[in-house]
């Protein structure tokens, strides 16, 4: 690629030309081409695991792509880290708010470049000043001398944005902005991006919320599995259209064969619960998973899914409701005594949470179940035991390795999922809670780990399918249920669900509105 | 502490590059302790030659080896049992004072006993006052998540000061004038093996208690649980397995073997408890998990190492003028290479986040 | 009697303070010092060489501080860069230098623990006319050494420095968020190092102090395991610079008592555990306090 292929070009803000960078074997992105006009709100678009997070992380600097580049104002540009990105006017407000806790807004706000008096303190009343003019510019009002830690999530977000503006960027990235915002604190968030728009600044912004993105943004570009796959103006497009260049052609069309549904294994009832900030994300909730069924829960992440995983299996506080696992109240027993009752859980976290990727497969595997009488007698771990029950598993669920005793950091991500799949169905679980059960897994692991949920379910167990991908619950659950604002909007049964209508009940719509 | 726990696993081949990285902190420290030595005028190899003369050339020398390694070994194990659950103890010290005194106590109070009866109560005096020692901070720790590290640091310093005070008060040797407590009668000894060596059989247990390690570490279902709990807790959790309880069994353990340290010391080497009884054996054994890696043999291999700096560098004195504390620089820039990492060193960049 | 203690608290109160002082920047900065001991000790050796030397006592407060300042950035190196991790480093520090101490003192000057050296330039004691002579307030004011000025004046001033200037907010900021911190392109490992250095300077300080503000000989237990009174007295204070200089002068007159305790049949060793025991107290209710808060909700 030689540098005669670019102009300067100060319309094109900010782009990006055949930019790959990889992982591994992991391509996350796989020579993405887009140009951000100055002056317009542009929109990346894409599922889960799509890529847009890596994209963003090199368009700011904290990572650089393996070919490729970063075009500023048309033209080449390399950034060594996030500075040489804030050089040239661009910052980025991150998922995960980069705001230091202990600080207050206003040193927040100073940070990195504090107004100094002459005795090179910190000036105050400068810093204020500058905080108040931002303040006007973006119509709020602020607490500045408010510790970070007592900021609610919007305010952050705000600081942030400011933050950025105060540094003099011109170019902000939003990293899924609205994924912790109430509704009524998006339309100020859309009212804020608008007006900073009028005053000539670009705005990137991921996200997967098509009608945020369809209100919002001027142009488009979608992205999945790392690659571009449109780019047009909103104007040009239709919700339904980005939906279906997002999901793409479901790939898997597993066999369902209809199975008969037994007793209720999983009863939920009147469940409210509050995440790690104890902020009330769960706030009505009736559910029955029955033997013999899989039901998928849908919804836009962050809208209950995490406080009901944490419900169900123990690691998460509930506040009120109880949960029932096989007709006993296990609302207060630990995942451990769940467990001992017949629950598996598959983590939706693979390397933190659902396997110890240091540790050799076989211990992966056995895990949880290394105390059970066939596989350890008086404490002893029984190594032949062991040794034949990890080599049927692994057989059973076509792991390819080269010996189990390597740490399962050597298998790629679909093979790990199978481990981590085998150990769950193992042992025959009564409910089985299968959290994005095929993230960063390649096709034929989907096939594979789809087909083993309908197999499990056929022989009468029980599946709750937590998932971001609604292909996946389509084609997985009998009954689909729609989380939104932690409620349920909607109850989809086996056959009658369509992407469009799904993806409207997880903006809160009920079914009858939408039908009416 | 997780350069403990990741290699503890049973990997199923030992290249080079392992054995080249296990011996690299080593290496090191001793280069730097060279670099000292020449500083000071001496010729570093004939210094080590004269090190590796004293602590392995004869029979009486290894038996001296062995002998001042034994603690070592204890202690080593004691940090290695804690780490590998993801605990950061570095109170052994604080126990291998508690552990001793109350052996001695035992050893010098119930003189009436038989030994059948008088040794292995003192060595459970021993172990109980180390688990004892600890239960303070595993129960904060496992349950209020309050930082092991400074409550066991703290620790220590009580220890030394109890201690302390408990010599030279109302466990005061009769006469004594020195801050130590009586001798502990013969009944309450352990059996030298080779006298007049004072190698003991404290010796022999604290290769027993590696091979329990050993076999603990590979083969029981309480092992494989604190491995997995040290490497990834939130993977051990979500499995069922009761951490906190973990961290309150492995940090007593801990304890209990800390306290056996002291214990053997006392009974087998020392004879009573002084103040000053533990040069630091707890803090040595946080340099032998480290440079053992957490393994058996490892453990093993590096508590006869710096065995034989302490016994060797005590007697290089009466026949260079080389400081015996070139030990002490050793032993601490083995700590602290130990847990240096210069893999990044030589990759340029790191993919992933 | 009392004007007695309380002068002796407040001699043993300086090195601790001086010392938890440079702990506590260290620690706001994301580094947890284990090593503060090892550099007062080479500080206090190093004082004293140069006292002696060069019979200035500014000039061995320099040296002392130098050599501290250079132990603080070899060990902040080592955790930053080598990625190694601080507590390890910090006991290994506190082993190597105390060994290299030894060391250098029977291959120098022929001597095994204790060194004492001719023409040593004490520091001069502020003698206050008036003052001095009241009761309690002479004791507290008058004949203290520039050192132990400087050491309270430096409690307002870290407070003030931590809180309102920019390298104190950028401190801070490196250790609550390193992560924030890189994004917004400053260097946290950089920041890290600095406060590392002032760590070992002052501790390097605290040393000197011992050896030419109080005793005049130096001895290998000279320290007396005051860099973890350091750190006990910053913990204690949870990294605020004026209850860790109460932590310090509580632990100095635990100190001045516990010398006058000595051969009166009192435990003079309980008292020396109490600094010890306040800390893990003090943890253990802060760790019920988060607890209470956590389960009652916001």
């Amino acid at each position: 690629m030689s540098m005669a292929e670019f102009t300067p070009d100060t319309t094109i803000r900010l782009g990006a030309h055949s930019v790959t960078r990889r992982f591994g074997a992991l391509v996350a992105n796989d020579g993405i081409t887009f140009r951000a006009r100055r002056g317009t709100i542009h929109a990346i678009v894409g599922g889960n695991g799509a890529g847009k997070s890596t994209l963003m992380r090199i368009l700011q600097g904290m990572d650089r792509p393996d070919e490729g580049v970063v075009l500023v104002n048309g033209m080449p540009s390399v950034f060594f880290g996030p500075a040489d990105a804030f050089k040239q006017g661009i910052g980025m407000v991150h998922q995960e708010f980069m705001l230091v806790p202990g600080l207050t807004l206003l040193e927040n706000l100073v940070l990195a470049q504090e107004p100094l008096d002459g005795l090179r303190r910190i000036d105050r009343r400068k810093a204020l000043e500058a905080a108040r003019k931002l303040e006007r510019e973006a119509g709020v009002t602020l607490d500045w001398d408010m510790p970070v830690d007592d900021a609610p999530v919007h305010v952050r977000q705000i600081v942030e944005i400011l933050r950025l503006l105060y540094r003099g960027a011109d170019v902000l990235i939003l990293d899924e902005p609205t994924a912790v915002l109430a509704p009524a604190q998006v339309q100020e968030l859309i009212v804020l991006l608008r007006k900073l728009r009028s005053e000539g600044r670009t705005i990137l912004f991921i996200s997967h919320k098509l009608d945020e993105v369809m209100a919002l943004a001027d142009e488009i570009t979608v992205i999945r599995s790392g690659k571009v796959i449109g780019g047009m103006a909103t104007a040009n497009t239709t919700k339904a259209a980005l939906a279906e260049m997002m999901i793409g052609e479901i790939l898997s069309r597993p066999n369902a064969r209809p199975s008969t549904v037994g007793r209720t294994v999983l009863e939920i009832r009147g469940l409210a619960a509050t995440d790690a900030r104890r902020v009330l994300r769960l706030k009505e909730l009736d559910l029955d998973v029955r033997a013999g069924e899989i039901v998928g829960i849908a919804g836009v992440a962050g809208n209950g899914q995490d406080e009901l995983i944490a419900a169900v299996t123990g690691l998460g506080r509930v506040e009120r409701g109880a949960v029932r696992l096989d007709g006993q109240d296990v609302t207060k027993l630990s995942l451990r005594a769940r467990r001992e009752l017949g629950l598996s859980y598959l983590s939706p976290d693979r390397a933190a949470e659902g396997l110890c990727l240091s540790a050799p497969i076989s211990e992966n595997l056995i895990a949880g179940r290394h105390r059970s009488p066939a596989l350890c007698k008086g404490g002893v771990l029984q190594k032949g035991a062991i040794k034949r029950h990890v080599e049927t598993l692994l057989d059973r669920f076509s792991v390819k390795r080269a010996s189990a005793a390597l740490p399962i950091s050597s298998l790629s991500g679909g093979n790990q999922q199978r481990v981590a799949m085998a150990r769950e169905l193992d042992g025959s679980p009564k409910l089985l809670l299968a959290c994005q059960p095929t993230r960063g897994v390649d096709i034929r692991g989907i096939a594979f780990i789809h087909q083993c949920l309908l197999d499990y379910r056929e022989a009468g167990g029980a599946v709750l399918v937590i998932s971001e991908e609604l292909d996946e619950l389509i084609a997985l659950s009998d009954r689909i249920v729609v989380l939104y604002d932690g409620r349920v909007t909607g109850e989809v049964p086996r056959g009658s669900a369509k992407v469009e209508e799904l993806g409207r009940m997880m903006l809160g719509e009920t079914r009858q509105e939408i039908a009416a | 502490m997780s350069a403990v726990a990741s290699s503890a696993r049973a990997t199923p081949a030992i290249g080079w590059r392992d054995v080249a990285l296990a011996v690299a902190p080593l290496v090191l420290a001793l280069v730097v302790a060279a670099i000292v030595l020449a500083v000071a005028g001496h010729n570093p190899l004939e210094v080590y030659w004269l090190l590796l003369k004293e602590s392995f050339g004869g029979v009486k020398r290894i038996a001296a080896t062995v002998s001042a390694s034994t603690p070592l070994i204890l202690t080593g194990l004691a940090t290695a049992v804690a780490f590998r659950s993801g605990v950061f103890n570095v109170g052994v010290e604080g126990c291998v004072l508690v552990g001793g005194l109350a052996a001695a106590f035992v050893g010098f109070t119930y003189v009436g006993l038989p030994a059948t009866l008088l040794l292995p109560l003192a060595l459970g005096a021993a172990a109980l006052a180390g688990t004892l020692w600890m239960l303070v901070p595993a129960v904060l720790k496992a349950r209020l998540d309050v930082d092991e590290v400074v409550t066991t640091l703290m620790l220590n310093f009580i220890a030394v000061s109890l201690t302390a005070w408990l010599v030279n008060g109302p466990l005061l040797a009769p006469g004594s004038a020195n801050s130590a407590t009586p001798m502990v009668v013969e009944a309450a000894r352990l059996p030298r093996l080779m006298p007049p060596s004072t190698l003991n059989a404290g010796f022999l247990i604290a290769i027993a208690l590696l091979g329990l390690y050993w076999l603990w570490g590979r083969g029981t279902a309480l092992g494989l649980e604190t491995r997995l709990a040290g490497l990834n807790p939130r993977f051990a959790i979500a499995s069922g397995i009761n951490v906190p309880m973990l961290i309150i069994k492995m940090m007593l353990l801990s304890g209990a073997i800390g306290g056996l340290a002291g214990g053997i010391q006392a009974l087998g080497t020392v004879n009573r408890f002084v103040v000053g009884f533990s040069p630091g054996y707890g803090f040595t054994g946080i340099a032998v998990a480290l440079l053992g890696r957490g393994s058996a043999i490892g453990i093993l291999l590096a508590a006869l190492l710096f065995g034989a700096l302490a016994t060797s560098g005590a007697t290089i004195q009466l026949f260079s003028d080389v400081p015996i504390e070139i030990v002490n620089i050793l032993q601490g820039t083995v700590m602290i290479f130990a847990v240096a990492r210069f893999g990044w060193l030589l990759k340029n960049r790191q993919g992933g986040k | 009697m009392i004007d007695n203690i309380i002068h002796a608290a407040f001699v043993m109160t300086t090195p601790i303070l001086l010392a938890a002082l440079g702990g506590l920047v260290n620690r706001v900065a994301g580094l947890v010092n284990i090593g503060l001991d090892s550099m007062m000790l080479a500080g206090a050796l190093v004082g004293l060489m140069i006292a002696s030397q060069t019979g200035s006592w500014p000039a061995a407060l320099v040296a002392a501080a130098l050599v501290g300042g250079l132990l603080g950035l070899l060990m902040s190196l080592t955790v930053t860069r080598l990625q190694a991790n601080e507590i390890i480093v910090g006991l290994g520090f506190n082993i190597a230098v105390a060994g290299l101490v030894r060391f250098f003192l029977k291959s120098w000057y022929g001597t095994s623990g204790t060194l004492s050296l001719p023409d040593v330039a004490m520091l001069p004691r502020i003698h206050i006319p008036v003052v001095a002579d009241i009761p309690v307030l002479g004791a507290i004011f008058s004949d203290h050494d520039p050192l132990t000025w400087a050491a309270w004046l430096l409690v307002p001033a870290t407070a003030w420095f931590l809180a309102r200037t920019r390298l104190g907010l950028r401190l801070r900021a490196a250790g609550a968020a390193p992560q924030a911190t890189r994004a917004l392109g400053l260097n946290p490992l950089n920041l890290r190092d600095a406060s590392t250095v002032f760590a070992g300077m002052m501790s390097g300080l605290a040393g000197a102090y011992l050896c030419i503000g109080v005793v005049g000989i130096f001895n290998e237990g000279i320290t007396a395991g005051r860099g973890f009174l350091a750190l006990a007295a910053f913990y204690f204070g949870r990294n605020r610079p004026w209850p860790t200089a109460i932590g310090a002068l509580l632990f100095g007159l635990f100190d001045a008592i516990q010398i006058r305790l000595q051969g009166r049949g009192l435990p003079a060793e309980l008292v020396q555990t109490l600094p010890y025991v306040m800390v893990i107290v003090i943890l253990t209710l802060v760790a019920i306090t988060i607890k209470r808060a956590r389960n009652k909700g916001a």
